[in-house]
């Protein structure tokens, strides 16, 4: 084959350019660079293969460094409801309960918050909102989307929580309601931007042939658009969930490094992420301690509930897309 | 007429129906607006705070420790925005080589078509992974690598590393500083290193692990002769010819392992020496003995030392000290400016695929058929027609990356510690530095009340970075779509 | 090599490209080609997407210097055939074809076929104008960068030739440095045409490239084909019976992926064999 390009080459170099041939390009060299060029981005897109593999590997490796341990038992850790590690004196206790539950009851919270506000947010934008209207809420949610989260635990900690918790009861310094509103403020831009996405992916015919029918915009968005867009907004919600789950400097802020069971939202509340930034920020992790590979077994809980949600999540998202598309 | 359906005897009435509707868009504009409320509130709570703290002194200082007034965020500044440079090279390749793999090269086989769909769902999966989740895969994975390599403490000159100088330096006796070169010797005695491979007698080899004496006895009990102490030193000594370090372990087992030469801490300065000092002069230090008299001219006492000083003050012996070049690098990372940026790199790296995907799906398919109509190669597709389309999209979605890459505070907060202050300067990649997140996270945790202030005088200026990239970040996409059009 | 060496190359070859050339010198001049000499020859040809069968069985030989056109009614699979010949169905995940697809005289349905070269032989030119995102220099010089090392000053004499052919020249020539998005829509397939012709073609596929223009750029086009015909094999794919009926010497009418009658122009549409045929060209159906 390079040869007849080769004549073509000359013909069309003799043709056309009388101060000299074309030297024709081996289109064998161009193929040997592609597939070097290829080889080069299938290692790029193994970077992130090894990282997921590098993350599990790592928790479970270093998880097994934490029950290996002779004083660590697996079904304590699961069920018990005492945290102390990381504490200097007092007995050993390490039952996951009191950061789980620190981490649910943030959630739980932020979640009341976020989901409704995000989603009616959402239908607003993509229903209702004129393009002026529009033009200026859609950059407020991406500028709020943009907030660094410790900003955003700084807020709760200086404002939140002295200037609108605190004169509204017995709020402690340090409390899972502040801490929960404003991991709900920084989920809010996530779900109405995920929903809205839902909202404009149900085609134009639908809405039409509701409105044809007589239907008012309220009844068209409630009853036809919502439902079709149905599964796109739940996965907007387990995204959320996610996000918050894995919220860190916010709570590491603003709810306290005191590991707490309890219902009562104006107690501190440590959260998984909080217990992992707390012995970060103390300096003290030493390699092959027991404090050190509490960190991997806690994060190992930590990676485990929000790459879960985030799968079903995506799972869900992509068969809402596919049903549109 | 009368087989037509009956009529519903009370239909809703249109009005009722007419205000539900009027109510909730109300409501749903209500709603929405509170968006608008809390971040006006937070803009103006945070001006109020920090607003008069921003000064130059506050923008080029460093962090003092109980004095918010005279502390500051230059040395923070620098670092974020370092630590955001190198995890932006690093990501941006690599993000867009995924991108563009994940687009262009579908593969046609059934099984590699379901290794492309896995990877795909891995990506969207990582986005959702909580950043300090990375910072802990940065922890083990850059800072200790896996404990590959033994451990870099303070001081300890590290297994593997370039681009480090090492001198012993010493005061003279008229107060100034000079050094000479260090060249590594064989030790008469070393301290035992964790993670240091010996052999018993019989020749097998083994870990050497080292406790501290406040380590429980319980937790070594069953492997006491691979243990050793903390601080438990090794002799030279000569085995068929080599030369190797001996030492026994708690078990009372004795144990070798070849000798190297290193640094040592002190040297001793007897015969005069050649020195240089800080102002790059060089001279033969003038070593005196006990017995001489103190010289009174100053140029000559500043040139001198006593060969043997009682005076701790005034030390015969030198120290070693280490100055890193700018390309010094060892392994593991540990805790530095490179383990942090390549941790950040992780974190955005699935956002910067993501976006760089959506930039490229929206490249029209017309210009990939012009293009492989000429005759390219898939590459040449690529690189001629899809990337240059693509460019403005991808750089939107990267700079949107590195801005949430320069809020980040757990993952650095995890591979460097919570950094306030250094006393250097940063000089190299293997340095430790403050950066903006984590100071404003520092401060805000604060006992004294004025780092309150301070942190939301730092928090504007963080939110002006973000500012100014976003801005960058619209102007790119107006200046294309101008280009475009 | 020698000027001797290269006129006795190009005598054996059916390219006439040389005979366009102003500054050619008369040695290099080609002879005549025979009219009967074939430069695609497809026989029991057969094309698929997944398990949809979208071509049955054709046999058809499309002579050399000739403009052929497929016409049908859409989804017929003229295109299909079209984007054949030049493997740019290579680009669907779920496109393959069985039977000989002949090209020059190699089967280029082959495995081993040099794609990119076969491209570069086989030039074609869209639907819709898609020029890049360049400059017009940049547009003509795009395929000559891919598959020559050329001079500067050999490529903006080859795009000053090619912009030339393309009837485009006298429009642009003060602006090739600005972008190609700038153009009309019939300077744009035009410049499509012109960057299609200069890496040397000597066929020329054309699916529909008058249907997103207006009149007007429509028959300047059509000036255009007929004269590309004297150096170029043309084929062109179009919806258009008259324009067919203007600006190409055969004619072969698709229906439901499969050939029904083809045959010289005039013939297909004032005597035509069968009755499909009639009917469509009479515009009863399609």
């Amino acid at each position: 084959m390079s040869n007849t390009s080769a004549g073509q080459g000359e013909l069309l170099g003799d043709a056309v350019s009388p101060r000299g041939k074309l030297r024709p390009r081996s289109s064998a060299a161009s193929k040997r660079w592609q597939t070097v060029v290829v080889t080069g981005l299938v290692f790029c897109a193994l970077v992130s293969v090894f990282t997921t593999i590098g993350i599990i590997l790592m928790l479970v490796v270093e998880s097994w460094g934490f029950f290996s341990d002779d004083k660590i038992e697996i079904w304590k850790f699961l069920t018990g409801t005492k945290w102390t590690v990381g504490q200097t004196q007092g007995e050993l206790s390490y039952g996951i309960w009191p950061l789980l539950s620190g981490t649910l009851r943030i959630t739980g919270i932020a979640m009341m918050l976020a989901l409704p506000m995000g989603l009616v947010s959402a239908i607003y934008l993509s229903e209702y909102a004129s393009k002026r209207t529009r033009s200026l809420l859609k950059p407020t949610l991406e500028i709020l989307a943009g907030i660094p989260t410790v900003v955003l635990g700084f807020f709760a900690v200086k404002f939140i929580t002295p200037y609108m918790l605190e004169p509204l009861g017995d709020f402690k310094t340090f409390n899972a309601t502040s801490a929960g509103i404003a991991v709900g403020i920084l989920c809010i831009p996530l779900v109405a931007s995920l929903a809205e996405d839902a909202l404009q992916a149900v085609p134009n015919r639908l809405r039409e042939g509701a409105y044809g029918l007589g239907a008012n915009r309220l009844e068209v968005t409630l009853k036809v658009v919502v439902p079709a867009a149905l599964s796109g907004i739940i996965s907007a919600f387990l995204l959320a969930l996610a996000r918050a789950i894995g919220e860190t400097m916010v709570v590491a802020l603003a709810a306290g490094s005191t590991p707490t069971l309890t219902l009562d939202p104006r107690m501190p509340s440590q959260t998984m992420t909080g217990f992992i930034v707390e012995t970060f920020k103390s300096e003290s992790v030493v390699p092959g301690t027991l404090s050190y590979f509490s960190i991997y077994a806690v994060a190992a809980v930590l990676f485990l509930s929000t790459f879960g949600i985030t799968l079903v999540g995506q799972i869900i998202r992509m068969k809402y897309r596919e049903v549109y598309d | 007429m009368k087989d037509s359906v009956a009529q519903p005897r009370k239909h809703r009435s249109v009005a009722r129906r007419k205000l539900f509707n009027n109510s909730f868009s109300v409501i749903c504009l209500l709603v929405s607006s509170l968006a608008i409320v809390v971040l006006a509130t937070l803009l103006i709570a945070i001006f109020s705070t920090g607003g008069n703290w921003l000064s130059f002194e506050m923008l080029s200082g460093s962090h003092r420790e109980n004095n918010p007034e005279g502390s500051g965020i230059g040395q923070a500044i620098l670092g974020s925005l370092v630590i955001c440079s190198i995890c932006g090279l690093v990501a941006l390749p690599i993000g867009v080589g995924t991108a563009i793999f994940l687009e262009e090269f579908k593969p046609k086989g059934r099984l590699l078509r379901i290794f492309h769909g896995l990877v795909q769902l891995n990506i969207n999966n990582l986005a959702g992974v909580p950043s300090i989740v990375y910072g802990i895969l940065g922890l083990t994975a850059f800072v200790y690598m896996f404990g590959a390599f033994s451990p870099i403490r303070v001081n300890d000159q590290p297994d593997y590393e370039i681009g480090a100088t090492y001198f012993y330096q010493t005061k003279t006796l008229g107060g100034q500083y000079v050094r000479f070169p260090a060249v590594p010797l064989v030790q008469p005695v070393i301290k035992i290193k964790q993670g240091q491979i010996a052999s018993k007698i019989n020749g097998d080899k083994f870990k050497l692990n080292v406790v501290s004496a406040s380590t429980e006895k319980s937790k070594y009990a069953n492997q006491v002769n691979k243990t050793v102490l903390l601080g438990t030193e090794a002799k030279l000594s000569n085995r068929n010819g080599n030369q190797v370090y001996e030492a026994n372990t708690i078990g009372g087992e004795p144990f070798v392992f070849p000798a190297e030469a290193t640094y040592s801490q002190f040297a001793k300065i007897t015969d005069p020496i050649t020195v240089s000092n800080s102002n790059g002069d060089t001279f033969s230090l003038n070593v005196l003995s006990k017995s001489e008299p103190i010289p009174t001219d100053p140029t000559i006492l500043a040139q001198s030392v006593f060969a043997d000083s009682p005076d701790p003050n005034k030390r015969s012996s030198a120290s070693i000290f280490r100055e890193n070049s700018l390309f010094h690098l060892h392994l593991p990372f540990s805790k530095s400016v490179l383990s942090a940026a390549l941790t950040l790199a992780l974190v955005i790296l699935p956002i910067v695929i993501i976006a760089s995907q959506e930039a490229i799906r929206g490249v029209p398919q017309t210009l990939r058929e012009a293009a492989f109509g000429m005759g390219a190669t898939r590459w040449q597709v690529v690189r001629s027609a899809v990337l240059p389309s693509a460019t403005p999209g991808i750089m939107t979605g990267a700079i949107l990356a590195m801005s949430r890459a320069i809020g980040e505070a757990a993952p650095l907060l995890a591979v460097m510690g919570g950094v306030l202050g250094t006393t250097n300067h940063l000089s190299s990649l293997m340095d430790k530095t403050p950066v903006l997140p984590v100071t404003i996270f520092k401060w805000a945790g604060d006992e004294n009340q004025g780092f309150e202030h301070l942190a939301a005088a730092a928090i504007i200026v963080l939110l002006a970075f973000l500012l100014l990239m976003n801005s960058l970040a619209i102007f790119i996409r107006y200046r294309y779509e101008k280009k475009l059009s | 090599m020698s000027n001797l060496a290269s006129s006795t190359r190009m005598n054996q070859s059916r390219s006439i490209l040389s005979n366009t050339i102003p500054q050619a010198s008369p040695a290099t001049l080609t002879p005549p080609v025979e009219n009967e000499s074939i430069a695609i020859d497809i026989t029991g040809f057969n094309a698929f997407y997944g398990s949809f069968q979208a071509l049955h069985d054709l046999n058809l030989k499309i002579p050399n210097q000739k403009v052929t056109a497929f016409i049908g009614p859409s989804g017929c699979g003229k295109s299909t055939l079209l984007k054949w010949c030049n493997r740019m169905n290579d680009i669907v995940p779920i496109a393959r074809a069985t039977g000989s697809l002949t090209v020059g005289g190699r089967n280029i349905l082959t495995r081993s076929t040099d794609v990119v070269d076969l491209r570069r032989q086989v030039g074609m030119v869209f639907q819709k104008a898609n020029p890049f995102p360049k400059s017009i220099f940049d547009n003509v010089a795009y395929g000559v960068r891919l598959h020559y090392k050329t001079s500067r000053s050999e490529l903006s004499d080859l795009v000053e030739w090619s912009l030339k052919k393309a009837a485009l020249w006298d429009e642009v020539k003060d602006r090739l440095k600005r972008s190609a998005l700038g153009l009309s829509g019939g300077q744009q397939q035009r410049l499509c045409i012109a960057r299609a012709i200069a890496t040397g073609p000597e066929i020329l596929l054309m699916d529909e490239p008058c249907s997103a223009l207006d009149p007007a750029s429509t028959a300047r086009i059509e000036d255009l084909i007929f004269e590309l015909r004297e150096q170029f094999t043309i084929v062109i794919v179009t919806h258009n019976m008259q324009q067919a009926a203007r600006c190409s010497d055969r004619t072969a009418f698709f229906f439901d992926g499969k050939i029904v009658e083809e045959g010289a122009t005039e013939d297909v549409f004032t005597r035509p064999r069968k009755q499909q045929t009639e009917d469509y060209v009479t515009g009863k159906f399609g």
